[in-house]
């Protein structure tokens, strides 16, 4: 089992083998030519105004949360899933109501706005 | 107002004459010069003549704003145009104000579509606006000094009064003035500026006027952002800035910034013969240029009082008609865009408007640019072919086949979808009373149930000989817009079939002999016709000398930008570009 | 031992090579297609019928002068495009090309490899390359990459989780979460797409806006913020985020491919092997050719209605689809 994981190693390396030259490359043959007015922030062609790391919009964070929450409840669905046709009946039940009360949370969420994005 | 049936048999104009005169006695009188007509009212009276105005005389929408600069007789006047939205002729007021201290209370409450137009009077004229909610420069950057359209103001570069200029008239030799003119000669900058030492103005006070909304005390700490849509972005139609206050992704406040394409057409105008002018009316709205030609060809006319032969004027008709289908196509294949889409229905919307630039390349010799209409006529009549048809087949085909079907597509395509339903529905919603009011025109008006358009309204060249319906819908989204758009490209279809059918098979096209310099008496007149963006007037001035006293460009896209803050309020800043993108504007038109 | 290293590098090698081919040809597809649909002749000049101009455009992009904002944060602006062609790369490594073969003596997966918990090793390289886009548009200090890299982050985490739930169907009915076990699956019962139609459709909807394409390319939309999360980047940096969204649309491609669609099955294939690798192809190429159909069909959904369609719409259909599965396999077998 262990040297299939040496094929993903080797990918990842490949990976970033491919992704790390061209800009290392790309640093060795293009002109640098940088002054004050080019390395401005892009606005539009304007002056950006005020900051721009700013406290975002809470909803936002919200998301981030319910997302949590769901995604750890579907990670729980794999192994129902995967060892489903030889689970019994009552197994069977249980991953329903299971999902039933994912439905549940969900129409929480729903109901107290969190899902509306601003 | 208590005989009745005298009022009924009278002409519009009379009747508010009467009254207005009847009740401001001594403080409006009716204009009495040479060439003159409307009133001319005192200033400080003027917000309840135009209250009267409005409430009792039903000229309930402001179309114009204008001033122009008297200089012998030393006084500024500012120009009012209003109108009535059930039809009929225009009315006009005048305000005529001192030379070095004009103050003239706004007409901002009575008529909020008065806002930009006076923004416009204060930086060309410097007219101070009384209790104006944001008098600041509208088209020249804020320290900019002196008042361009004054008279006296001479620009950098300055030659001579007026065109044509000596250095360049035939014979005399070519001499450019810029040669002779060291850097900085000719140049006025404000007491105290140093160029060396000078930091482009920050917009701070612009920014600080946004209504930002942080947090509310309730829920958590929300800071709001300050962006910048413009003037260099994709879709923005060209070099406008909406500077926009964000509360997550929604909009708290939104104030169009515009002049970045200014280059002072009126005071070009001023320096041009009469006719020198109509190319550059090409350069207003330049998807348009047919009809621009047209309105500043019917206010010279007016002046003129020449008439127009009869083939000239069923293709004056016929030219306006097809540009009000090519611009709508574009308009409605760039809202697509604005929407999202890659390219592919503003692609295929644009393919059926080359045709109709065939049309204009082969008549008036230039596509975009046509330069066609001339006081009393046309330039030129059709060719004998076109693209190697005979021209009448190929134009009558045009109408009659090419153009509805590819109407018909579009609409087949993009009316049903589901994206840009859930995306134009509801979006940019403005009452009628409030598009009234904000003196919006065209598509923008009638998606908002208003039936006004002056071909009906106030009927010009030939228009009332055709059968056609003013096209309306009752929502005043950006969906009904762009329904008003298709609908109203079926009835320029229709009314070019009409042309088509009816046209003199021969005929003059010019009345007269043609002349480079035109005789015009003096005296003003207002001229305009519904553009496909909207009402495009044009107030001409003449002393009858060879240029235009004044040429005023009452342009449709730059008031119509009025409103866009409103319509943009509380929305997602998507839909700022979706709304703009509906209210159809051309930067050529807004910044002039 | 060292036969296995040899055989991942040659792999390895291969498949990067491939997928960077892909690549530059499906953005010249791209243009081409988006061209014929519109009436247009699109690129035509470098080479014949414009085959060269994706060489072109890397050569032009290599040679470009690197901008990086003054109020950048350096650091984290040179690795958001890394990490966001990482991902793009080795998330393919568990997709199966095609049955094993023998050669040189040995026998050879056509893939990189298997793995056993395959399909749970995508959802976790998908969520990863989150990271990227987040970064980069952090990083930037542009307040049009901020909202981008938001809008990203968020759609992503939401469209994931219909994701994810769509995936169950097949695991379900195949038992196993290795890729290969799932395409022997339908050998012999047949493609999930006919048991599992709303899975399928689940999936492609939820992978598109996985992959930030129309009409759910909400974080570029260039309309309203130029160009979202990269708008400050140029260069070979700026490409790498282009490459990184490209082959990332052949990977979801491939997945779709071989979770609902049966992967390299295909007549002849069980005595022809290597023809799996081109009925794998070939049914890859129908999905980026749809992709690209449908960005030049639809304009762009509104955010706000971009987030209710994953969460009111897309999630409760995903729930209902696993429901349905489970009763369905219980009382059918």
């Amino acid at each position: 089992m262990a040297h299939e994981w040496i094929f993903i190693g080797i990918i990842l390396l490949f990976g970033t083998i491919f992704a790390a030259v061209p800009l290392v490359v790309n640093t060795i043959v293009a002109p640098k030519k940088p002054n004050v007015l080019k390395n401005e922030t892009y606005e539009c062609g304007m002056e950006t105004v005020g900051d721009t790391w700013i406290q975002f919009k809470v909803q936002y964070y919200i998301f981030s949360l319910v997302f949590v929450i769901f995604d750890v409840e579907i990670v729980f669905l794999f192994p129902w899933a995967v060892a489903y046709k030889q689970l019994p009946f009552f197994a069977v039940v249980e991953g329903v109501i299971f999902i039933v009360i994912l439905a549940g949370g969900l129409l929480y969420a729903w109901r107290k706005g969190a899902l509306d994005w601003v | 107002m208590s005989d009745k049936d005298s009022l009924d048999n009278m002409p519009v104009n009379e009747v508010a004459s009467d009254s207005l005169v009847a009740r401001f006695d001594g403080e409006v009188r009716s204009d009495t010069r040479e060439g003159y007509e409307g009133y001319i009212v005192d200033a400080n009276m003027l917000p309840e003549v135009a209250s009267v105005l409005r409430d009792d005389l039903g000229y309930d929408y402001l179309s114009s704003v204008t001033g122009v600069d008297y200089i012998d007789d030393n006084h500024i006047e500012v120009v009012y145009h209003a109108d009535q939205t059930t039809g009929g002729k225009g009315i006009n007021l005048k305000v005529q104000l001192d030379r070095e201290n004009p103050i003239v209370p706004t007409l901002v409450p009575i008529y909020p579509g008065a806002d930009f137009q006076e923004r416009e009077v204060f930086d060309m004229y410097g007219v101070k606006f009384d209790g104006h909610p944001n008098l600041r420069r509208i088209l020249m950057w804020d320290g900019f000094h002196g008042y361009p359209l004054r008279k006296d103001w001479k620009e950098a570069y300055y030659e001579e009064d007026i065109k044509p200029f000596d250095s360049r008239w035939p014979g005399g030799g070519v001499k450019r003035s810029e040669a002779d003119n060291p850097y900085g000669k000719n140049v006025n900058y404000p007491p105290g500026f140093d160029i060396n030492n000078w930091t482009p103005e920050t917009d701070d006070s612009l920014y600080e006027s946004l209504e930002k909304t942080n947090s509310n005390g309730k829920s958590l700490h929300t800071d709001s952002i300050v962006v910048n849509i413009g003037p260099q972005h994709p879709s923005t139609h060209g070099v406008f800035r909406m500077v926009v206050a964000l509360d997550g992704e929604t909009i708290t406040d939104l104030q169009p910034v515009m002049g970045y394409l200014h280059r002072n057409h009126e005071k070009i105008g001023e320096r041009n013969t009469f006719l020198q002018n109509m190319p550059y009316t090409d350069r207003l709205d330049y998807l348009c240029s047919m009809s621009n030609n047209l309105g500043y060809a019917l206010a010279v006319e007016q002046l003129m009082g020449a008439d127009v032969p009869e083939r000239a004027q069923y293709i004056r008709v016929l030219m306006a008609e097809l540009t009000r289908i090519s611009n709508h196509m574009w308009a409605i294949g760039f809202l697509l865009n604005d929407l999202g889409a890659f390219q592919t229905p503003a692609l295929y919307a644009i393919r059926a408007r080359e045709l109709i630039l065939d049309v204009f390349e082969a008549t008036a010799g230039s596509r975009m640019m046509c330069n066609y209409m001339r006081f009393g006529g046309l330039a030129r009549d059709f060719p004998d072919t076109l693209r190697g048809e005979d021209t009448v087949k190929f134009i009558t085909d045009l109408v009659d086949n090419t153009l509805p079907k590819a109407i018909d597509e579009l609409d087949h395509f993009l009316t049903a979808n589901e994206i840009v339903r859930s995306r134009c529905i509801g979006v940019g919603v403005l009452p009628p009373d409030k598009a009234i009011a904000y003196s919006t025109g065209g598509p923008l008006l009638r998606a908002s149930g208003v039936s006004y358009d002056l071909r009906t309204a106030d009927p010009y060249s030939i228009y009332d000989r055709f059968d056609f319906n003013i096209c309306t819908r009752s929502n005043g989204d950006v969906y009904d817009r762009y329904l008003v758009r298709v609908d109203e490209m079926r009835e320029s279809t229709r009314i070019c079939q009409q042309v088509m059918r009816d046209i003199p098979a021969e005929g003059e096209i010019f009345s007269g002999k043609p002349q480079y310099s035109v005789k015009v008496p003096a005296g003003e007149s207002y001229g305009r016709v519904e553009n496909p963006k909207g009402e495009l007037g044009y107030y001409v001035v003449s002393t009858g000398k060879a240029n235009p006293y004044r040429y005023h460009v009452r342009a449709p896209s730059f008031v119509n930008l009025t409103v866009l803050g409103e319509l943009c309020k509380g929305h997602k800043v998507a839909d700022a570009v979706v709304i703009l993108g509906s209210i159809d504007i051309v930067l050529g038109e807004v910044d002039r | 031992m060292i036969g296995i290293v040899i055989e991942a590098l040659i792999k390895s090698a291969l498949i990067a090579f491939v997928l960077l081919t892909a690549f530059a040809y499906l953005t010249f597809a791209e243009r081409k297609i988006a061209a014929l649909m519109q009436v247009r002749k699109g690129p035509n000049r470098v080479g014949p019928w414009g085959l060269l101009q994706p060489a072109a455009d890397g050569i032009k992009l290599i040679f470009k002068e690197e901008v990086m904002p003054a109020g950048a944060d350096k650091v984290l602006f040179f690795l958001a495009p890394i990490l966001t062609m990482i991902p793009a790369i080795v998330i393919v490594a568990v997709i199966p090309l095609g049955p094993d073969v023998e050669l040189f003596g040995r026998t050879i997966r056509l893939g990189i490899t298997d793995l056993n918990v395959g399909l749970l090793y995508i959802l976790a390289i998908a969520s990863v390359a989150v990271y990227g886009i987040v970064l980069a548009g952090w990083s930037s200090a542009n307040k049009y990459a901020l909202l981008g890299g938001l809008r990203a982050s968020a759609q992503m985490i939401s469209y994931e989780i219909a994701l994810g739930l769509s995936i169950i169907g097949p695991i379900m009915l195949a038992g196993t979460l290795s890729l290969q076990g799932i395409v022997q699956a339908q050998q012999s019962s047949t493609w999930y797409v006919l048991w599992q139609p709303l899975g399928a459709m689940i999936f492609l909807i939820a992978g598109l806006a996985e992959l930030n394409r129309a009409p759910f390319d909400m974080p570029e939309a260039e309309q309203e913020l130029t160009a979202g999360y990269f708008t400050e980047y140029s260069g070979m940096k700026f490409s790498l985020f282009f490459m990184g969204e490209y082959i990332k649309m052949v990977a979801v491609s491939a997945i779709a491919t071989t979770l609902f669609f049966g992967g390299y099955l295909g007549p002849f294939v069980d005595k022809l092997p290597w023809l799996g690798i081109l009925y794998f192809a070939i049914k890859t190429v129908g999905f980026l050719f749809l992709m690209i159909w449908i960005r030049l069909t639809l304009p762009r959904l509104r955010y706000d209605q971009l987030m209710a369609f994953g969460w009111k719409v897309l999630l409760p259909l995903a729930l209902f689809n696993v429901v349905i599965t489970a009763v369905v396999i219980v009382f059918v077998g």
